[in-house]
């Protein structure tokens, strides 16, 4: 399998904070993978530097072969990257469906003119709620995002992110904020569309799951990458533990 | 000489924009809002200087009085106008301070006329000569006025408890809070202090030329709406710098290019050239 | 029809014409301008030229729309570079930047006395207004389709939240560009009527002040929304016709106006009467 997804050496510096050092890993096509850490390593700023949000010194990033690291944020979105937010951030003047239809569009709002004239929506809002559904969250379709709990919130983020139809998604934290059986059951839903070819890379506190569903995982550490490799082993690794041992212990799995 | 005399008249000019761009980059800092309306308080302390200068005859019970109580208004304005806004999307506080502004101004014209007031006695106005230059007292009184309130207000909130509790407020609400900070009461502060300044800046150009009218908040709150983001919006002391920087290209771009732009256009000017190579602004937020 | 309220009529369907322009960019791209008036003037200066210049009426008309279209495409790029507080203040700094040239400019644009005697269309006020309400009714129409297009959704999409707009592939900057570009042809094609109308035109009728009565306009009717903004408009213009008493109070009854609604009703007119006739359904999506 080739890698999808390809970084070397991304360093991240804000004002004197090092947020990244010399990070470097891949992912195969097909792959579920798991980046893991305790909180300020520097996870969410990876998935910035990939996404584009953030702009990293680096010998280079590259989505399928392609180097992507002098490209705007959309054109990468338009090669196949996809990305969900930390902090949720779902489009607060529309509906749950019209948050996916915009997504479902990604096509049609490519070009300025074609936009200007294509007024239609009702494919668009048949696959959107076809995705809505594979999230569980079909019933509130219509309903506007405010007053919206958050485990709704977290699910729209994924089938808006699904709905570009992505060859690489971007997890932050899809789990955080849900309850146990919300956050399984996503996860489950996430591990069948990895089975069905779509790459994965998350961010996840939620160790538990993460152990259950991850073919691999990357661990940073204070911006370095300090392990990599299958999930048992890893976990076994002693200065992963200790990351982690009074930076998270509410969710260490011992 | 020329040179000496278009840089002293700038930094003058620079020194009345700091008073008034101080208040606006405090409130924006604060709040993220564009507080248009501070220009109106500028104006509101010319016209209560003036009154009260003629009315009494004391300047120097006018220029406190004044700014008190102009300090106070702001402080209203800020409970009743922004406070319920607050969460609103930022053009809903930006057009709402707009109409507050125009509507002070009306209601200057109608309450005291639309030609303007002077003073009676214009104070201040004695010339002070040196190496050549010819100054008259209301410039020097302006320059030191702004040096003092302003390095008095640095040294405050390096060196008090309040002044303190204020810049950690600026800086994180939310940590300040933490530290039983009062959030409330530092935003009361801001407007005070900030509006006051203004006041004080409106008194300082009603000595300059003798003259308040209805009209005169207009441009330097345009101008001192581009100052802050040319020194950073919420940076104060890019603020200040930025300040001196306009009052003195103003001062030589009036002489060098007023024969293609206007005096007041010369600012915006400025600062779209400015934004174009550094769009965040001269000194961005530190 | 009475010669006053022909013009009346014919000053509000130009306001129509300039207020659409400027929800396009402020209203469904979010990208707020307080410089409207500058194309506005640019529009009514390129027009007064030409027909000076002894240029036909359609041909200054078309030609006052693409210019300032351009123009406005390159005040667009400026939107680019800054963020969104920052970008009010500066379309307010192109609007006094717009008057500070022209204002000097005594040889080709006539400085602070403006242009006059300017041509007329040669078409009778009766004929004009037609000409005018016809062109008020298309931008409208216009307004109303572009919010129903898959354009007008990733308007949306940008004036929600743009960074997320980008994840999504949305190209923003293309979409902020193109929002300039047609929402300043409209004020060009307002300045061009206005010209034609008036027949004489000064810096003073293209300043901060216009700015802010078109964007209190917008935001009055309920920024984004169009029937609002042509209502919003239309109440505006007419208000001090209809209460002569308070035409010395005209400014000071707008800025309480606009004060009083962004405090009170910030959805403008538009918003209180979704509220009023609120359907449990309704989705703001679905509001013209």
């Amino acid at each position: 399998m080739t890698a999808l997804l390809d970084v070397k050496a991304v360093s991240v510096h804000f004002g004197g904070v090092r947020a990244l050092e010399n990070v470097s890993f891949h992912v195969r096509e097909g792959e579920f993978l798991s980046l893991i850490g305790p909180n300020g390593a520097g996870k969410t700023t990876m998935l910035r530097a990939v996404t584009g949000m953030v702009s990293p010194q680096c010998d280079y990033i590259r989505l399928a072969g392609r180097d992507i690291n002098r490209m705007p944020t959309h054109r990468r979105a338009q090669l196949g990257l996809a990305l969900t937010h930390q902090l949720v951030r779902p489009f607060r003047s529309m509906t749950l469906l019209d948050n996916v239809t915009l997504a479902v569009g990604h096509r049609r709002i490519r070009s300025i003119l074609r936009a200007m004239v294509s007024v239609s929506r009702s494919v668009e809002r048949q696959k959107a709620r076809r995705l809505l559904a594979l999230v569980d969250i079909d019933a509130d379709a219509d309903q506007t995002v405010a007053g919206q709990p958050l485990g709704v919130l977290k699910r729209l983020e994924v089938a808006r992110a699904l709905a570009t139809e992505p060859r690489l998604l971007l997890l932050d934290e899809p789990l955080a904020g849900l309850n146990h059986v919300e956050a399984s059951h996503l996860a489950d839903t996430i591990v069948r569309i990895n089975k069905d070819g779509l790459t994965v890379v998350m961010i996840e506190h939620n160790l538990s799951e993460v152990l259950r569903v991850s073919q691999r995982l990357v661990v940073l550490d204070n911006g370095r990458k300090i392990a990599e490799g299958v999930p048992s082993d890893v976990m076994r690794r002693p200065d992963v533990r200790a990351a982690y041992v009074g930076k998270e212990e509410a969710h260490v799995v011992s | 000489m020329l040179y000496v005399e278009l840089l002293i008249q700038g930094l003058i000019y620079g020194c009345m924009y700091a008073m008034i761009a101080v208040g606006l980059t405090l409130v924006y800092g604060l709040l993220r809002i564009l507080h248009v309306a501070h220009a109106g308080l500028f104006a509101l302390g010319g016209y209560l200087g003036l009154l009260i200068t003629n009315a009494t005859g004391s300047l120097l019970l006018a220029m406190p009085l004044a700014a008190a109580l102009v300090g106070v208004l702001g402080m209203v304005i800020y409970r009743l106008c922004y406070q319920p806004i607050l969460e609103r999307p930022p053009y809903v506080a930006l057009i709402a301070s707009i109409g507050l502004f125009i509507a002070m101004e009306e209601l200057f014209r109608l309450i005291f006329g639309p030609y303007g007031l002077t003073y009676n006695n214009p104070p201040l106005q004695s010339l002070i000569q040196f190496y050549g230059i010819t100054l008259r007292a209301v410039d020097l009184a302006i320059v030191a006025g702004s040096v003092i309130l302003l390095g008095g207000l640095a040294w405050l909130s390096q060196n008090t408890r309040l002044g303190i509790a204020w810049r950690a407020t600026v800086d994180d609400p939310q940590m300040a809070e933490s530290f039983g900070i009062s959030v409330i009461k530092v935003r009361y502060l801001n407007f005070f202090i900030g509006s006051a300044l203004a006041g004080m800046a409106g008194i300082f150009i009603s000595l300059l030329s003798n003259l308040v009218e209805p009209t005169m908040g207009g441009v330097p709150s345009y101008k001192c709406l581009a100052i802050i983001v040319l020194g950073g919006l919420g940076n104060v002391t890019g603020t200040l710098i930025a300040s001196l920087v306009l009052g003195v290209i103003e001062a030589f771009g009036t002489i060098y290019i007023g024969d293609y732009l206007d005096r007041d256009a010369i600012a915006f000017a400025f600062l779209i050239l400015v934004l174009m190579v550094r769009p965040q602004g001269l000194f961005a937020r530190g | 029809m009475l010669i006053y309220e022909l013009s009346l009529a014919t000053v509000v369907c130009i306001n129509i014409i300039l207020a659409v322009g400027l929800n396009l960019i402020s209203g469904f791209c979010g990208q707020i301008s307080l410089g409207h008036a500058a194309f506005y003037g640019i529009g009514a200066y390129t027009t007064a030229l030409m027909a000076k210049a002894g240029l036909p009426g359609p041909i200054n008309l078309v030609a006052a729309m693409l210019l300032t279209g351009a123009v406005g495409t390159i005040v667009g790029l400026t939107s680019l570079r800054v963020r969104e507080d920052f970008l009010a203040i500066t379309t307010m700094g192109v609007g006094f930047l717009f008057l500070g040239i022209v204002r000097q400019q005594e040889r080709f644009l006539g400085g602070e006395l403006g242009i006059s005697s300017i041509p007329s269309l040669g078409l009778d006020k009766v004929t004009f207004f037609m000409l005018v309400l016809v062109l008020a009714g298309l931008a409208t129409a216009f307004g109303f389709y572009l919010k129903k297009t898959w354009m007008g959704f990733a308007f949306q999409a940008v004036a929600d939240d743009e960074d997320t707009a980008r994840v999504l592939s949305v190209d923003v900057s293309a979409y902020k560009l193109a929002a300039f570009a047609l929402g300043t042809s409209l004020a060009g094609l307002a300045g061009g009527l206005y010209c034609y109308f008036a027949r004489f035109i000064v810096p003073d009728d293209f300043g901060f002040i216009t700015s802010i009565s078109v964007l209190s306009m917008v935001a009055v009717g309920g920024i984004g929304s169009v029937f609002g903004v042509v209502f919003g408009t239309a109440l505006l213009t007419l208000m001090p016709e209809f209460f002569r008493f308070i035409s010395d109070y005209k400014l000071l009854v707008y800025g309480a106006l606009l004060f009083a609604v962004m405090r009170f009703a910030p959805e403008g007119l538009a918003g209180l009467i979704h509220r009023f006739f609120q359907k449990p359904k309704g989705s703001p999506g679905d509001a013209v």
